[in-house]
């Protein structure tokens, strides 16, 4: 589970790659662990060619919410597809994460 | 799995002097087919004094309310006296408090006052099954530790507190089937008996794998059967237990559960969602439908969450299809997910019974995923009204 990662004017962007199961959920946890500074206070995470999460990834999601929460970091994530997007609104999630359609309004937001 | 060379002893801890006549009456052809033994003891001090002379006791079943020493402190210490054992406990009905308290000091299930002698067998089955799951993971995992163990551990805890007997009444009939992944995912099923004949229904999907999942698996599983036997609102049962699940929950773990209450009297179905795929009916004229939403996240991350609740009054004939993710999203070698419309279209006629229906899901991803892997569990359980 590949991620890329991006630091634009104070905000750090995170692209995230293909498919999120419960074989790679690890992985994610740990990319994105090394990936997020605890001096970060505005974070987007970008799913525009994420195809596929499994609860195990959203699970992953939750805990970096949580994490850059403790931090007092603003949190966004944009650019769900179908399926993506689906899995969020089913399990109840786009009521506890701050979705947004596009990068743009997403970094509009944690810098907001 | 239950099968052991010698009869399992389960140790009856109860003061009122009434219920070893009645044990011994009920579970006699339990006891003379060699299966179990029961041994009684009438307060927490002498239960100890038992476990402590008798090692080869397999399993507590324990009142609350005792003179000297109580369930609740026995439970604290069965521990250090008696590891290798699986306590279950006599509880209220609907006494939450007391089944919380249990279950935090290791109680593995309860049972509830007056004692229903069929749900208690099962209980002891699907108790000591998960005691022979234990133990078979204890030897193994002396021999080697690999992950793959864990994963099978989790995965015989998994099978354990499923159903294996269905209820058919001359109303309505249910049946369910799980087939877990190689990794194992987190699907569970339950039935309840509840008071006026009504039957409660929940299906559910735990976030993550390996032992973790499988715990967190065990206490919702747990948790929403104590509250489906007292609180009669499905959309309250998933507040009390996403507010259960929601202290102590650090690894931000969550399970999607959709419970239904169906009343045969009146052939009403109210439910509550929390973060589940929505059920589908399939009517007698094999046309079908997708259950109207309710509002409700996933539970155990959200503090206070609140679950709406819905009802529909369904018709002789209708067969309510409940599955996980896993049969919706299960793909092909092409990388198709089969979705909603597949599953739909499975349903061209009604099916003739639960059975039928749970098999023709199962068949029809298993014919669409080929030779894709199988990356979830999937799980299917349906009520069918007569």
């Amino acid at each position: 589970m590949p991620i890329e990662v991006n630091r634009d004017s104070g905000t750090l962007i995170i692209q995230t790659e293909e498919r999120v199961d419960s074989a790679n959920a690890q992985t994610f946890y740990q990319e994105l662990e090394s990936a997020i500074d605890s001096e970060d206070r505005a974070v987007v995470m970008d799913m525009e060619r994420l195809s596929y999460i499994s609860s195990a990834g959203l699970r992953v999601i939750l805990q970096t919410a949580r994490k850059l929460q403790q931090q007092n970091a603003k949190f966004a994530i944009c650019s769900l597809t179908g399926t993506v997007r689906e899995v969020f609104e089913i399990s109840g999630f786009d009521r506890v994460i701050d979705i947004h359609s596009s990068q743009a309004e997403a970094v509009a937001a944690v810098n907001g | 799995m239950t099968d052991k060379a010698e009869a399992y002893r389960i140790l009856v801890v109860d003061d009122e002097p009434d219920v070893e006549p009645l044990v011994l009456q009920r579970m006699r052809r339990s006891i003379r087919s060699g299966q179990y033994q029961f041994v009684f003891a009438q307060n927490g001090v002498e239960a100890l004094q038992k476990l402590e002379q008798d090692t080869d006791i397999d399993m507590v079943l324990s009142d609350i309310n005792m003179p000297q020493m109580d369930g609740l402190s026995l439970l604290e210490r069965i521990p250090e006296v008696a590891p290798d054992t699986r306590s279950v406990i006599i509880s209220a009905y609907g006494d939450m408090k007391n089944i919380r308290s249990a279950m935090n000091r290791g109680a593995f299930d309860f049972v509830t006052k007056p004692l229903d002698f069929d749900d208690l067998r099962v209980t002891i089955e699907r108790t000591l099954n998960n005691l022979a799951a234990w133990r078979e993971a204890e030897s193994s995992r002396v021999r080697l530790a690999a992950i793959e163990n864990e994963l099978d551990v989790a995965s015989k805890m998994q099978q354990s507190i499923l159903p294996t007997e269905f209820p058919t009444t001359d109303n309505f009939e249910v049946f369910g089937n799980m087939t877990p992944a190689r990794e194992v995912g987190g699907d569970f099923f339950d039935i309840f008996n509840l008071e006026n004949g009504c039957i409660g229904l929940a299906i559910a999907d735990v976030s993550g794998k390996g032992v973790p999942a499988a715990l967190f698996m065990m206490a919702s599983r747990t948790l929403l059967k104590g509250s489906a036997i007292g609180l009669n609102d499905p959309g309250r049962v998933l507040q009390e237990v996403n507010d259960l699940l929601y202290d102590d929950n650090d690894a931000m773990m969550f399970v999607t559960v959709l419970y239904a209450v169906y009343d045969p009297a009146t052939r009403e179905l109210t439910y509550a969602n929390g973060g589940h795929n929505l059920p589908v009916i399939v009517h007698a004229d094999g046309s079908n439908t997708v259950m109207p939403s309710t509002n409700g996240i996933a539970l155990g991350i959200l503090d206070g969450g609140e679950y709406e609740q819905s009802s529909i009054t369904c018709a002789p004939g209708d067969t309510v299809v409940l599955y996980t993710d896993g049969v919706t999203e299960a793909i092909n070698v092409g990388e198709e997910e089969f979705g909603m419309e597949r599953l739909q279209g499975i349903f061209t006629s009604a099916p003739g019974d639960c059975r039928t229906a749970v098999e023709a899901v199962f068949d029809a991803v298993s014919d669409f995923a080929g030779e894709a892997p199988q990356f979830d569990d999937i799980t299917c359980l349906a009520l069918r009204v007569k």
